[in-house]
């Protein structure tokens, strides 16, 4: 039993997670559930709209038909024939796996208004949930073709390129993010991580670099240094300089034995601390002593 | 703290020393239109006490906004975790096990 629901830092919560989009629902879904069963949702004002919304979105994640009914039963009634409620029953209809009814209303919606970008994303969703993932791949190039500024899209067009393991279409995709927030040190992390996949051990070195200059100790990074020293100085040597020549690297042996010193001294310091790790200190220890 | 209270005092002083040079401009161009002269030149003292007005306020403002916050995208980033940048919350779909498992539990 709920002692005193503070609906106030509910109200806040929820209004950051709608911020940040992370997909929390069972933390949505309690406290939207107290929200609306206490009666708190007159006092929200005009922000009740956009918290039904994300109430209704995180109990379709859950399967909570009930509350998703409620909260699209209120939204129905205060903004009839809205696009952005069809859009929402279009998700129901996903959701209970009625795809191809889903997919002909949001075709329905573009035909009246052929730039609706949520209508757009749910039908590359639901391509997405039939399988077909081709034919979402193509309606999302055609889709980025005219708003290539679209963060998310770029995201999830290289998830799908990753799915079919294609790492150069992948990369060209973060390629595309890292223009355009060159300060996001994820969108490099993720380059590097691709680059090092498809066995581009310089580039990768690079893009992990950057990653440990804009996020200070990202042990991710500098793992990946790690990894891509060691590489780097296991190869034979003229490996290292037809191709650090061919591609104008800054990169020569010193520069990378001294990487790899760092990269094992940064990890080390940082597990030797007691808390990371803890137990397991000792074989992350081992393994950089090993993989050196 | 303290200096958040004599710039907040620093604040009222200036603020009455405007409205103090203010009134003296009304009251100094009424007298020139009563004694029907061209309102030119107004006297000395009225522009020191406005400009001393400014700097009053100037000093003041400084003191009271208190220490300046970091806004390097850098120190932002730092903060957030994956789980915020690597988010597609408009393709989301809904075929997966946790609508089974979650309503069969509740």
């Amino acid at each position: 039993m709920m002692v005193s629901f503070d609906y106030k830092s509910a109200v806040t919560t929820l209004h950051e997670l709608r911020k940040s989009g992370e997909r929390k629902s069972d933390l949505v879904v309690t406290l939207g559930e107290n929200l609306i069963h206490q009666g708190y949702a007159g006092k929200l004002g005009d922000e009740v709209w956009a918290v039904y919304e994300q109430i209704f979105i995180a109990a379709l994640d859950l399967g909570n038909d009930q509350l998703a009914i409620k909260c699209l039963e209120n939204l129905d009634k205060r903004f009839p024939e809205s696009p952005r409620v069809k859009i929402l029953k279009g998700m129901k209809l996903e959701a209970e796996d009625k795809l191809d009814a889903a997919l002909a209303l949001y075709e329905d919606i573009l035909k009246d208004d052929d730039a609706n970008i949520a209508a757009i994303k749910r039908r590359i969703a639901v391509f997405k949930a039939k399988g077909q993932d081709q034919q979402a791949i193509e309606a999302l190039t055609r889709y980025l073709d005219a708003f290539y500024s679209d963060s998310e899209s770029w995201l999830e067009l290289s998830a799908l390129y990753l799915n079919f393991h294609l790492y150069q279409q992948a990369g060209f995709c973060l390629e595309e993010l890292i223009l355009l927030q060159p300060q996001n040190h994820f969108y490099h992390l993720k380059y590097a991580e691709i680059l090092y996949t498809s066995d581009n051990i310089t580039m990768s070195l690079k893009e992990f670099c950057r990653v440990v200059e804009l996020c200070e100790d990202n042990v991710r990074a500098l793992c990946g240094i790690k990894l891509c020293t060691s590489r780097l100085l296991n190869l034979p040597i003229s490996a290292i300089t037809s191709s650090s020549s061919s591609t104008n690297s800054p990169f020569d042996m010193k520069t990378i034995s001294d990487l790899n010193a760092l990269a094992v001294e940064r990890l080390s310091t940082i597990y030797s601390k007691k808390r990371r790790g803890g137990s397991s200190a000792n074989e992350i220890t081992d393994w950089l002593n090993n993989l050196s | 703290m303290s200096t958040v209270i004599i710039g907040k005092i620093l604040g009222w002083i200036g603020f009455i020393t405007l409205l103090h040079s203010t009134y003296s401009t009304y009251e100094h161009l009424s007298y020139l239109k009563a004694v029907e002269k061209v309102p030119n030149d107004m006297p000395i003292e009225i522009i020191v006490e406005c400009l001393f007005s400014v700097i009053i306020f100037a000093v003041s403002v400084i003191l009271v906004a208190g220490p300046l916050k970091p806004i390097l995208m850098k120190n932002e980033m730092v903060k957030k975790s994956i789980d915020k940048v690597d988010t597609r919350p408009s393709f989301n779909t809904f075929n997966h096990r946790g609508r089974i498992i979650k309503s069969s539990l509740g």
